[in-house]
């Protein structure tokens, strides 16, 4: 992991087209402004530790429990 | 080919109906190869069956069942990284995120639904920039009390993805 120190409202360059700024330091809470192309995904790392979480959640479901999701779904497409 | 399922013991595949994720999915970056079985007792539910481990599957959707207006923007990198021109001929499932005791409690993971490359076999699961609510979305409260109207998917109108095998008894 590359480790910089930065000041408020200093920046950090990353490839040609990613800037990160310190916008605000407040208490324990930092504001990250970002700027990147349209098609770049950025997100909070929670984020990606949910899904993950939620896959493997999915996996553990048995193969018994999907008849008795068969109603609700298809009220759903019924009504 | 045969592979060992844990849910629904042995089952026989051609080479061509195994689905490629270059990047596995998200906590399973080393399962690579997966397979899309019809479930036995419904029409509407199909598993993603990992080929390498029999106890590794994911109960999947397609999202057009409960939600009218599905349109998700996919980005260059998921469309390369899919070998896609375009969106279109993608075809998008969900994972189920848990099915409680409570089946109307069942939720789907709608931020990052696994996007298939039929004609390539290749799939990723990508994690969609646009905020779609929670990424465990109750469907059933939502559709029912949204009131929308999902057409079924017909089960024939596209073979190559929804059903890749009848899972064939145990031998």
């Amino acid at each position: 992991m590359l480790v910089l120190t930065r000041k408020l409202g200093e920046s950090i360059a990353i490839d040609d087209h990613i800037k990160i700024r310190i916008i605000r330091i407040k208490g324990k809470q930092v504001r990250l402004g970002i700027e990147a192309p349209k098609d770049t995904k950025i997100h909070r790392e929670e984020v990606y530790l949910a899904i993950q979480d939620q896959n493997q959640q999915s996996a553990t479901v048995t193969s018994d429990k999907i008849p008795l999701c068969c109603s609700p779904i298809k009220a759903i497409n019924l009504t | 080919m045969v592979i060992q399922t844990s849910r629904f013991g042995s089952v026989n595949l051609k080479p061509e109906d195994i689905l490629t994720f270059a990047e596995g999915l998200l906590g399973f970056t080393d399962l690579r190869e997966f397979v899309l079985l019809d479930d036995p007792n419904d029409e509407i539910f199909a598993w993603l069956q990992s080929c390498e481990s029999p106890a590794i599957a994911f109960p999947v959707l397609e999202p057009e069942l409960f939600t009218e207006n599905f349109k998700i923007n996919l980005t260059k990198t998921d469309l390369v990284s899919l070998k896609l021109q375009s969106q279109d001929k993608a075809r998008f499932s969900k994972n189920i995120q848990q099915i409680p005791d409570d089946p109307t409690l069942m939720t789907a993971n709608m931020k990052a639904p696994v996007v298939v490359n039929i004609d390539a076999r290749i799939a990723r699961q990508c994690v969609l920039q646009q905020w779609l609510g929670n990424s465990g979305t109750n469907f059933c409260k939502a559709s029912a009390t949204g009131g929308s109207k999902s057409d079924r998917r017909d089960k024939e109108s596209s073979p190559g993805f929804r059903c890749c095998y009848q899972i064939a008894p145990a031998a």
